[in-house]
């Protein structure tokens, strides 16, 4: 299931893709519906700004943050959240 | 309880995120008037104490575990849903609801408390970490929350406990619950919840308002829900699974709409209610922390560093401790021997309780040291920055980086190990890491492997590396194996599935509080002592039981009578050794002896013979347990710290019918592999029984890894003397 914001003005690009320190708005989750609501309700939500923090030594998991807070995410699901940069 | 009731007690619920300090605010609220134990029928511990308020009269506490979601996508989760609906049958819906949220993170933390205002309990809103929200520089209009929230607000530091008094004094109070709603659900979804709510079955532990909930939980219901399926009937789950496929036909995203409706009312009530300076958001501690302790580079060094020097502690500290209780141990074995007359029943006091007793007891230290550890790494928020580096390793199997500490520990004891995939929030990867925990060559085996090199493996050099070096590590590797292909057999097998996202927060970096750490490394010890200990002693006393009895025998009665002379004739050498053959006599007598040469059958395709049969038998006390019962079985005498001798007898032993060498260094390899692969510690089923709340786990890893160790050992034995090497 997709969850979708009003577009953004920039080009989609999928949440793993972002470099350090870089941010992005959330455009969509498209998740199975059960991880796409979890991801939601810890503030994964389309409209929200994410931040790449990092990612792990050994290339995943990624730490981004949103809502404030720092968050650690599989690359296998950061691959289906998409966002829009500037 | 039978108790007659004065007055019905009241039930106060702590509640909120992880991380969210509820559980320093439960050791602050109660002291040390707390009991742990599990929920009925699932693998989740449940926390209650007392609290005094301040008019004197006691309430009952119970402390929720930390939840993201009334929605679950865990078993702790399913708990807290299941004890505010008033779905769990032993624990009363609270009659008031303390929550905790993380002043210096309202973004987030809300989100939970609303679903939780929207059931219209009586709840209070706890701001935690006050302290750290003024520091940072953020101001928060308590009145302007409570207005907008419609219960009452008080800001505490639990850690520091500020503000404790005020909170105990609303608790007190009667709280009205709270009348607003900060969902909008579109029509469609409203209509479906409607003609869902008229079938639910009416319970008088439910308030009318939430049963709304009841039928969203019902809506959202993926199956596996035990709960919903006990309270729910079966008709109406199936209605919902339709209604819930026409509803992803016909309006997709229902599923998510009420989680962005939430997230804007947090939005629009912080932008209200907290002022803070540009920045003022971020924790630019931790992030600073961070950019060391998660960098490419250093984090991997740092994470090494750090867990070899937790290690080496562990070693360096438990050692002389557990010295210590089994040298007092033996004092008190000795003066109670001392007492009592000589028979059966000082044997059983002095071999069998006391000596249950004294092993419990020597796990303790380790036990105790390590969760001193854990829980400072825990606290401080390390834990979660270590599974986030460890996690591209542990994916590899199938579980994430929760599994690694635990697995770590129990290089040194499986028990503490498996007590601490507590932190792993994924049943089934927590019931994995406890699976193969054991595999790892834990401290008892070293005495074992250190017999058998010693006795068997020539001291060559290889290259840069000597052939028991080598041994050695093959013995910790060949664990390591095994433990790699059981969990992928079981997350492919009986272990497959569960809610398949890994995601987790990073806290921030805080100071642990050295009241919170003791208190866990207190708790952690009691319950090992007081679950583990009573089958630890049970085990025990069987075991004394079947070393000591049948009493007699011919053999042993002429050994008797020789002794009684050589001590006419003051030949103490002779008693002495007269003494440690009728020990070797009386144990091949008894029923472990017996065993012993029972099993021999099925052991002597892996090359033992019974002598070892019964070392077998016996290590189920501990595994090191092996080393003296062979000194027992070789006429040595138990009590000697030298094993030169054992392993000369090892070396010399001869088969008693073909007079052929019994044992060839192949057996002492087989026997090396049998003790890193087999499930002999009965310690640690007594805990697996209590982590996993149930036998069937505890019977299985039993099942499973001595099928496992035997077919190994063969495999060792049988092809190494193909290849020639038996002699």
């Amino acid at each position: 299931m997709t969850y979708e914001a009003s577009a953004g003005d920039g080009p989609a690009r999928t949440l793993d893709s972002l470099v350090a320190g870089e941010r992005g708005v959330i455009a969509s989750v498209d998740c199975p519906p059960v991880i796409a609501r979890r991801l939601m309700e810890l503030g994964l939500i389309p409209g929200t700004e994410v931040e790449m923090i990092r990612r792990a030594p050994l290339g995943d998991p990624l730490e981004i943050t949103v809502r404030g807070v720092h968050l650690s995410l599989r690359r296998s699901e950061a691959r289906r959240i998409d966002v829009t940069t500037r | 309880m039978s108790r007659p009731a004065e007055t019905a007690t009241r039930h106060i619920a702590i509640l909120g995120n992880p991380n969210a300090g509820k559980s320093t605010l439960f050791n602050a609220l109660t002291g040390l008037r707390q009991k742990v134990g599990n929920y009925p029928g699932v693998t989740v511990e449940k926390k209650t104490g007392v609290c005094e308020l301040p008019s004197g009269r006691r309430v009952e506490v119970v402390d929720l575990p930390g939840s993201y979601s009334l929605q679950p996508a865990s078993p702790d989760e399913m708990v807290v849903r299941d004890v505010l609906l008033g779905l769990q049958d032993d624990t009363p819906p609270p009659d008031l609801i303390v929550f905790v949220v993380d002043a210096t993170n309202l973004d987030r933390h809300l989100y939970l408390a609303l679903q939780v205002i929207e059931l219209g309990r009586p709840l209070l809103l706890a701001l935690n970490m006050m302290d750290a929200a003024t520091e940072r520089g953020l101001r928060i209009d308590v009145r302007a929350l409570e207005r907008q929230l419609g219960v009452p607000v008080v800001g505490i530091s639990a850690s520091k406990r500020e503000g404790l008094d005020a909170l105990r004094a609303m608790m007190d109070r009667d709280v009205e619950p709270s009348t607003r709603h900060f969902r909008a659900w579109p029509p469609p979804l409203q209509r479906v919840l409607e003609r869902l709510e008229q079938r639910l079955p009416r319970r008088a532990s439910l308030p009318e308002r939430a049963r709304r909930d009841l039928a969203v939980a019902v809506l959202l219901n993926h199956g596996e829900d035990d709960a919903l399926a006990r309270h729910v009937p079966a008709e109406t789950l199936d209605d919902a699974r339709m209604l819930a496929q026409r509803l992803d036909e016909f309006s997709p995203g229902w599923r998510g709409g009420d989680v962005a409706g939430r997230y804007e009312a947090i939005t629009a009530l912080v932008a209200e209610a907290v002022s803070a300076p540009e920045g003022a958001r971020r924790d630019k501690r931790s992030e600073a922390i961070d950019r060391v302790l998660t960098h490419r580079v250093f984090g991997p060094i740092i994470f090494v560093v750090l867990m070899g020097a937790v290690f080496q502690s562990v070693f360096a500290w438990a050692q002389p401790l557990m010295n210590f209780i089994d040298w007092s141990m033996t004092g008190v074995g000795n003066v109670i021997g001392g007492v009592m007359p000589d028979g059966p029943l000082r044997s059983l006091v002095v071999d069998g309780v006391i000596a249950g007793v004294g092993t419990t007891l020597t796990f303790v230290p380790q036990i105790a040291i390590l969760y001193l550890f854990l829980s400072v790494l825990e606290d401080s928020g390390y834990m979660a920055r270590a599974a986030f580096i460890m996690d591209r390793v542990m994916s590899r199997v199938g579980l994430s980086g929760r599994s690694f500490i635990p697995l770590l520990s129990s290089f040194a004891c499986a028990i503490p190990g498996i007590m601490a995939t507590r932190s792993i929030d994924n049943r089934r990867d927590r019931f994995t890491t406890i699976m193969i925990a054991p595999f790892m060559s834990c401290s008892a085996r070293l005495p074992v492997y250190a017999l058998l090199i010693g006795a068997f493996v020539p001291n060559r050099w290889v290259g840069f590396l000597t052939l028991p070096g080598i041994t050695l590590f093959s013995m910790y590797f060949i664990g390591i194996a095994a433990a790699i292909l059981v969990a992928w057999a079981l997350k492919r097998t009986v272990l497959r599935g569960g809610f398949p996202l890994y995601v987790m927060e990073l806290p921030p970096y805080r100071m642990p509080s050295w009241r919170s750490v003791l208190t866990t490394v207190r708790e952690r010890s009691l319950l090992f002592t007081r679950n583990a200990g009573t089958v630890i002693l049970a085990i025990t006393v069987v075991l004394w039981f079947l070393a000591s009895y049948p009493k007699g025998g011919e053999a042993v009665r002429t050994l008797q009578a020789e002794r009684t002379q050589a001590v006419a004739m003051h030949d103490t050498p002779q008693v002495q050794a007269l003494d440690h053959r009728i020990a070797s006599a009386s144990l091949e007598h008894s029923f472990a002896g017996q065993a012993g040469r029972f099993i021999e059958p099925v052991i002597a395709p892996l090359g033992f013979d019974w002598r070892i049969g019964i070392g077998l038998i016996t290590s189920l006390a501990a595994r090191e347990v092996m080393v003296s019962t062979m000194a027992t079985v070789f006429n040595l005498g138990s009590g000697e710290n030298d094993v030169q001798p054992l392993r000369k007898s090892l070396r010399a032993a001869v088969d008693t019918r073909t007079g052929a060498r019994a044992y060839t260094p192949l057996t002492g390899l087989s026997l090396m592999v049998f003790y890193v692969l087999a499930c002999q510690c009965m310690s640690t089923l007594a805990v697996v029984h209590r982590e996993t709340n149930s036998w069937r786990w505890p019977i299985f890893m039993l099942l499973m890894m001595n099928g496992l160790a035997w077919l190994t050992s063969f495999a060792v034995y049988q092809g190494g003397r193909l290849l020639g090497y038996g002699a």
